[in-house]
């Protein structure tokens, strides 16, 4: 820090928080909030990366998608993007309270915050054991612990692929911990009605017997897996560090150190904490939702 | 927007108030219900093939757009701020256009299998 030897000379008041390069707040918070927008808006691009893949892979095989989609747990996902947007509310009135240097109002809120984005989190983490129970965490290697292959509770309606020796399921083994799917009944559906994608047709098919072959939707659901894991996986990293900063902003809040002429840092960690709900705004509906009305609608 | 809150004395209100942030809130539950409930609507045969994407993508837009503009504050923003939010979404868009306009315009063999 430079000394403010020259400062000193100067009658004018300094606010706390000020730093000695800016004029005055107006121009520091200004400088702040730009500063923040250039980070967020590269993060836009590093999620952006992903939201391609996705539109890659999905225009080519929506249904493998449909049924990975499917085979989520829509409420939790529904219950986790409540829970989101509760927590970007109560940070919202953090920053609020925080321009109204109320303190109280300030750690209650950022407490709040936390607990909601750790909700967040336990869900998820809900959610990831339900994948690796069953065998669709997209690394060969990775299921030796399945505990049964899935889309086999939903499999009583849908067809199997292929020929599934039944009475095999309770000693279930998968020696080489392979990514598990047995239900191509979207795939069927697709073709039985007439709209399945030019991709599709190669994609799913066995050259050889003209027929849906399962092992090769099965890596088209993996893909879906794969981008899934990808994108919720930098989600929850996000949340991570979001909880590491509110940890940093309840302490200083618990300081008193923000008030109405310095709560820059609470506007800024806000502004992360909403970029982190607006990719879940999205994240839901493209993962778990957007295909359910194939089977949600007599499939 | 107008407050009368007399304890503020160094900024406008750059906020919506406790009301309105609770509006906002109000209208994100609404919408994430309204998405849950037309995802399992089949608009596809109703309307055109690709409407419940184009439903939720159009509700993740608005859902998103209220965020920004009132718990973001862009609303009370400098143009700066408006420039790097609306740009990074033109941005966004050249790189989906630019990656699909490649991919629809392969030969499925290509990439197919």
């Amino acid at each position: 820090m430079a000394t403010h030897a020259d400062n000193s000379t100067h009658e004018h008041y300094h606010p706390p928080g000020l730093q000695h390069q800016f004029e005055d707040m107006k121009q520091q918070e200004e400088s702040v909030s730009i500063g923040m927008w250039m980070f967020l808006v590269q993060e836009i691009m590093f999620f952006g990366g992903l939201f391609t893949v996705y539109l890659v892979f999905r225009s080519r095989y929506p249904m493998a998608f449909a049924a990975g989609s499917n085979h989520l747990d829509v409420v939790m996902g529904f219950v986790n993007t409540l829970v989101l947007i509760v927590s970007s509310l109560t940070m919202a009135l953090t920053v609020y309270f925080a321009q109204k240097g109320n303190r109280n109002m300030q750690v209650l809120l950022i407490i709040l915050t936390m607990l909601f984005g750790a909700t967040f989190l336990g869900v998820k983490y809900i959610e990831y054991s339900d994948k690796y129970n069953h065998g669709l965490v997209p690394v060969t290697g990775w299921n030796r612990h399945a505990k049964a292959p899935a889309g086999h509770e939903e499999s009583e309606t849908a067809k199997p692929c292929w020929e599934v020796e039944h009475g095999h399921e309770e000693e279930y083994i998968n020696p080489k911990g392979e990514f598990q799917w047995h239900d191509c009944s979207l795939a069927k559906k697709a073709e039985t009605e007439g709209f399945l994608t030019p991709a599709e047709k190669i994609g799913y098919y066995n050259p050889a017997t003209g027929q849906i072959d399962g092992n090769k939707f099965r890596d088209k659901v993996r893909i879906y897996f794969w981008i899934y894991f990808a994108m919720t996986g930098l989600h929850a990293l996000h949340m991570i560090v979001g909880l590491i900063l509110m940890t940093w902003l309840l302490i200083k809040a618990w300081q008193g150190t923000f008030s109405a002429e310095y709560y820059m840092p609470v506007e800024m960690s806000g502004l992360y904490w909403h970029f982190v709900d607006i990719v879940w705004i999205f994240l839901f509906p493209l993962l778990y939702l957007l295909g359910r009305h194939f089977i949600a609608h007599g499939g | 927007m107008a407050d009368n809150h007399s304890e503020e004395q160094h900024h406008d209100e750059q906020h919506i108030g406790i009301p309105g942030y609770l509006g906002v809130f109000a209208i994100l539950v609404v919408g994430t219900v309204v998405t849950y409930i037309v995802a399992l609507r089949d608009l596809d045969s109703v309307l055109f093939h690709g409407a419940n994407t184009l439903v939720a993508l159009l509700i993740a837009f608005f859902k998103m757009s209220c965020v920004m503009l009132f718990f973001m504050h862009v609303r009370w923003s400098p143009r700066l701020v408006w420039l790097s939010a609306v740009g990074s979404f033109f941005w966004l868009a050249i790189m989906f256009a630019f990656t699909m306009q490649d991919y629809f315009t392969r030969g499925s063999g290509v990439f197919g299998g």
